[in-house]
C-alpha cells in the first residue's frame, strides 16, 4: 500500500484532490431517502460513453459516400472481426439511450424535481433529449439502406408543410433536390462532429445546474418539505445525507450494469428488433419500399401528423406540446411536489402516458 | 429560448408526413376501363389484383401489349397490341418472360403433343390470377384432365425431396439476410439451381428429372453446409454473449448488495 | 444468525468478488477492440508476384507492391532482372530509379544505391534488400 500512498500525496500535494474527495465526492451528500430513478443520469452518461466509443470504431471503416457507404456497413458487419457487435452496439444502444432518456424525463416529472428554482436544468436537460433526436435522425441515414433513404426523404418532406419558406427549406436541409450524396455528407458531419460537440458541451452545463443548485429530494415520505422560495441564491444542503461516493455510486453502477445487460440481450438474443427489411436493402432512389414507418420514438409525431387535416396543423400542435414540455418549470410554479397533492397534474401525467403509447401503436398498425 | 425548442422540435419530428405507399403497378388504362366492366371484360383485372403478376408488377400490357397510357390506341395492333393468344400460341406467348422453363417444356411431351390438344401452361398455372407456383399444381385433378395420374405422380414423387431442400434454403437464406449477413452469393446459386430444377421438370420426364436432380441437391447442400457454419458460429456469439450478459447481471447484483452494506450502516 | 460478519468486511468480501467479473468483463471487452483494430491480412498480399516481361523496360525501373510493401524490379542488361525492395534501409522512404546514372537515389537523405541494391554513399547502412526473379516465358515470378 506504501507505493499507492507515495503517489496519491504526490499528485494531492499537486492538485489537492484529497480534499476535493471529501468536498465532492464523499461530502457530496444525498437525500436519505433518495431512491432508484436518480440512478438514470449517471446510466445515459455511460450509455453516451459507449455510443462514441463504439462510433469510433466505426468510423474507422465506414465510408460516407452514396456509393460506397452501405457495402462499408455490410463489410463492417460481415468482414471486420467483431466489426458486427459494435455495429449492434450502436445502433441498439441508440434505441437504450432513448428509453433511458424517456424513464429520466418521466421520473422526473413526476417527483417534480424540476421544481425549486431548477428550470435551467430541466430546459438543458430537454435540450439535450431533443439533440439525442437529432443524433438518432442523422445517424439513421448514415448505413444507405433502403430504410435510411426513404425515412431521411419523408422526414426532411414534412419541413416542406412550412408555409413560404416550406420548399426551399426542404432543399436546404437536403443539400439539394432530393437526398443524395450531399445529404450523407452534411448528415454524416453533424453526427460525427456537429452535434457530438454540443451534446457534450450540454452535458456539462447540465451537470452543472444539477450540482451547482444541489440534488433535489424525493417528494416521498416524511422526511418532504416544501421549496421556500427565498429572494437569492441557495444550495441545496442536505446535512446528515448519504455520500454520493462510495455509498450512493454502487447502486449508480449497478443500475449501468442492468442496463448493460438489458442492451446485450437485445443483442444477442433479439438482434432484429429494431431492423425492419428494409434496412438490409441498399438505398435505391427510384423504388419506395412498402409500409415505411419511422424508429418507435418517433411514431407518436408520424401518427398525429396524419391525424389533422392538414400538415401545418400537425406541425403546429407538435411544436406547441414540445414548447409547453420545454417550459413547463416557467408555467408550473407551484412549490407542492407530492403526487398525492397534485392530482390535476398526475392525472394529465398518466393520461400523457396513455396517448403517447396509443398514437404510437396506432401509428405502428396504421 | 422557445424558438430554439420549436425549430429542435421540428427537427426531431421530421419524420412526420404520411408515408407515401407507393403502387409498385401503377393504373393503367387498361386497368381505368376494364375494372369498371361487367362480365368476361372486368374479371381479368380482379384475378389479376390477386396474382404473383400483379405484386411483381407486371401489368396488363406487359403481356398483351399494346400502350398503356393512351386510351384511344391503347388496343391497337399498331401500337403492339396482342390480345389473347390461342391455345397453341400460350407457351410462346409465357415464353416471352419464362424462357428457361419455355424451352425445356416445347422439348417435353407436353409441349410436343401441344397441337393434338397436349397441355400448355394455363392449363396447370391458370391464367390471370397465377400464384407463385408450388408442387400442389401437379394433382390428380388437374392431371386427368387429360391422362392418368400414375406418371405424374411418379414425377411429383421425384421432385418432392429438392422441392424441400429449395424451400428449406430459401427460408435459411432469408433468415440470415435479415440478421445482416451477406447473402448475395448463396443467394445467387440458389436462384439459378431452383431455375435449373424448374426447367427439368417440365420436360416431364421421370428418368431425366430423377438423373439431374442429384446435381442440383449437390449445389442446393454445399449452400447448405455454408448456412450451417454461419449458424454456428451465431450460436457461438450468443453462447458469449450469455456469458457477458450473466457478469454484468452478477455484477448489478453484488453492487445492490454493496449498497445494502452501506445502508445497513447508514442506519446504524 | 450465525457468527456476525460486519458490513465493512460483507463489502471487502463483495468488491473482491467485483473486482474479479470486473476484470472478466474488461477481458471480454477489450478482445472485441483489440481484434476489430488488428491488421488485416488483406493488405499483406501473396508471397508471389507474376507480372509480364513487357512491363520491365531495359534500362528502367517497374514499381509493385510486395507483401504490402514497395518493390522494384529492374533490367539493368537486357535479359538479366533484379527484384529490390524499394524500401531505403536508412529511414524508410522509397528510393527514386535514377535513368542516367543507373543508381537510385532515396529522396529523404541523398542516400544512394547501385542497381543491385549496393550501398554507393550516403546514411543507408545496409544495401536494398533483394527478391528472388524467376523468368518463366514470358511471365516474371518474384519471391
Amino acid at each position: 500500500m506504501q507505493p499507492i500512498k507515495m503517489l496519491v500525496d504526490y499528485i494531492d500535494v499537486r492538485l489537492g484532490v484529497r480534499d476535493l474527495y471529501t468536498k465532492e465526492l464523499n461530502g457530496y451528500l444525498l437525500p436519505r431517502n433518495v431512491n432508484a430513478w436518480y440512478t438514470l443520469g449517471a446510466v445515459i452518461v455511460v450509455l453516451f460513453i459507449l455510443q462514441i466509443l463504439s462510433g469510433i470504431l466505426l468510423l474507422m471503416f465506414y465510408v460516407p459516400d452514396a456509393e460506397k457507404a452501405f457495402t462499408s456497413v455490410q463489410y463492417i458487419v460481415n468482414e471486420v472481426p467483431f466489426g458486427w457487435l459494435f455495429r449492434m452496439l450502436h445502433a441498439i444502444g441508440a434505441n437504450v439511450i432513448v428509453i433511458a432518456l424517456l424513464l429520466h424525463m418521466l421520473s422526473v416529472l413526476f417527483m417534480g424535481s424540476y421544481k425549486g428554482r431548477r428550470e435551467f436544468t430541466w430546459l438543458s436537460g430537454f435540450i439535450i433529449f431533443n439533440l439525442t433526436m437529432g443524433l438518432c435522425l442523422t445517424g439513421y441515414l448514415l448505413p444507405w439502406s433502403q430504410l435510411s433513404f426513404w425515412a431521411t426523404t419523408v422526414a426532411t418532406d414534412a419541413a416542406g408543410a412550412i408555409p413560404v419558406v416550406g420548399d426551399y427549406l426542404v432543399e436546404f436541409l437536403r443539400g439539394g433536390p432530393t437526398v443524395g450524396n450531399q445529404t450523407l455528407g452534411r448528415f454524416f458531419a453533424l453526427h460525427v462532429v456537429g452535434m457530438p460537440l454540443i451534446l457534450l458541451g450540454l452535458i456539462g452545463v447540465h451537470l452543472f445546474c444539477v450540482k451547482r443548485r444541489g440534488i433535489s429530494s424525493p417528494p416521498f415520505g416524511a422526511e418532504y418539505s416544501g421549496n421556500e422560495s427565498l429572494p437569492f441564491f441557495e444550495h441545496e444542503k442536505h446535512p446528515g445525507g448519504i455520500p454520493f461516493f462510495p455509498n450512493y455510486f454502487v447502486k449508480d453502477t449497478a443500475v449501468i450494469c442492468f442496463f448493460i445487460a438489458f442492451m446485450l440481450a437485445i443483442i444477442f438474443y433479439a438482434p432484429g428488433l429494431f431492423f425492419p427489411e428494409s434496412a438490409f436493402q441498399p438505398a435505391d432512389p427510384f423504388l419506395t419500399p412498402p409500409h415505411i414507418k419511422p424508429e418507435w420514438y418517433f411514431l407518436w409525431a408520424y401518427q398525429t401528423l396524419k391525424i389533422f387535416p392538414s400538415e401545418i396543423i400537425g406541425l403546429g400542435v407538435q411544436g406547441l406540446f414540445m414548447t409547453f414540455l420545454a417550459l413547463l418549470p416557467f408555467i408550473d410554479r407551484g412549490p407542492e411536489r407530492r403526487p398525492g397533492k397534485r392530482p390535476l397534474f398526475v392525472t394529465c401525467y398518466v393520461l400523457g402516458i396513455l396517448i403517447f403509447v396509443a398514437i404510437s401503436v396506432w401509428g405502428h398498425y396504421s | 429560448m422557445s424558438r430554439v425548442v420549436i425549430w429542435s422540435f421540428l427537427i426531431a419530428c421530421f419524420f412526420g408526413l404520411s408515408a407515401p405507399s407507393v403502387v409498385i403497378a401503377a393504373d393503367t388504362v387498361c386497368i381505368e376501363c376494364h375494372g369498371g366492366q361487367p362480365g368476361s371484360l372486368g374479371v381479368p383485372v380482379a384475378d389479376w389484383r390477386t396474382s404473383i403478376h400483379s405484386e411483381n408488377g407486371v401489368s396488363c400490357h406487359d403481356c398483351h401489349g399494346g400502350d398503356p397510357t393512351d386510351f384511344a390506341m391503347a388496343m391497337s395492333p399498331e401500337k403492339g397490341f396482342l390480345g389473347a393468344p390461342e391455345y397453341t400460341d400460350v407457351p410462346a406467348f409465357c415464353g416471352r418472360c419464362h424462357v428457361g422453363v419455355s424451352d425445356a417444356y416445347q422439348a417435353g411431351a407436353h409441349g410436343q403433343a401441344i397441337e393434338s390438344g397436349g397441355a400448355q401452361c394455363v392449363v396447370c398455372h391458370g391464367n390471370h390470377a397465377i400464384q407463385k407456383a408450388n408442387l400442389d399444381l401437379i394433382n390428380e385433378e388437374a392431371c386427368s384432365q387429360c391422362h392418368t395420374y400414375e406418371r405424374a405422380a411418379l414425377i411429383r414423387l421425384s421432385l418432392v425431396e429438392t422441392d424441400t431442400m429449395v424451400a428449406k434454403v430459401e427460408h435459411d437464406l432469408d433468415r440470415l439476410y435479415r440478421l445482416g449477413f451477406a447473402v448475395d452469393d448463396m443467394q445467387g446459386t440458389l436462384f439459378s439451381q431452383r431455375n435449373l430444377f424448374h426447367q427439368i421438370f417440365h420436360g416431364v420426364d421421370v428418368e431425366r428429372v430423377r438423373a439431374e436432380t442429384a446435381d442440383i441437391q449437390a449445389e442446393l447442400s454445399k449452400v447448405g453446409t455454408k448456412v450451417a457454419a454461419i449458424d454456428s458460429t451465431v450460436g457461438q456469439r450468443k453462447l458469449w454473449g450469455s456469458v457477458v450478459i450473466a457478469l454484468f447481471v452478477l455484477a448489478g447484483v453484488i453492487f445492490l448488495l454493496v449498497r445494502k452494506a452501506y445502508e445497513e450502516e447508514e442506519k446504524g | 444468525m450465525t457468527t456476525q460478519v460486519t458490513p465493512p468486511q460483507r463489502r471487502k468480501f463483495l468488491f473482491i468478488m467485483l473486482a474479479g467479473i470486473g476484470a472478466l468483463i474488461g477481458a471480454a471487452s477489450a478482445w472485441p477492440v483489440f481484434r476489430f483494430l488488428s491488421p488485416s491480412d488483406a493488405g499483406s498480399g501473396s508471397d508471389q508476384v507474376l507480372m509480364p516481361r513487357s512491363d520491365v523496360v531495359a534500362g528502367k525501373a517497374h514499381f509493385f507492391q510486395y507483401r504490402g510493401k514497395p518493390a522494384v524490379v529492374l533490367q539493368p542488361t537486357p535479359g538479366v532482372f533484379v527484384a529490390l525492395s524499394a524500401v531505403c534501409t536508412h529511414l524508410g522512404c522509397v528510393v527514386a530509379w535514377q535513368e542516367q546514372a543507373g543508381e537510385f537515389l532515396c529522396p529523404c537523405h541523398g542516400g544512394r544505391f547501385s542497381a543491385e541494391g549496393i550501398v554507393l554513399g550516403g546514411p543507408p547502412p545496409k544495401p536494398l534488400e533483394s527478391l528472388a526473379v524467376l523468368l518463366d516465358g514470358d511471365q516474371l515470378k518474384i519471391g
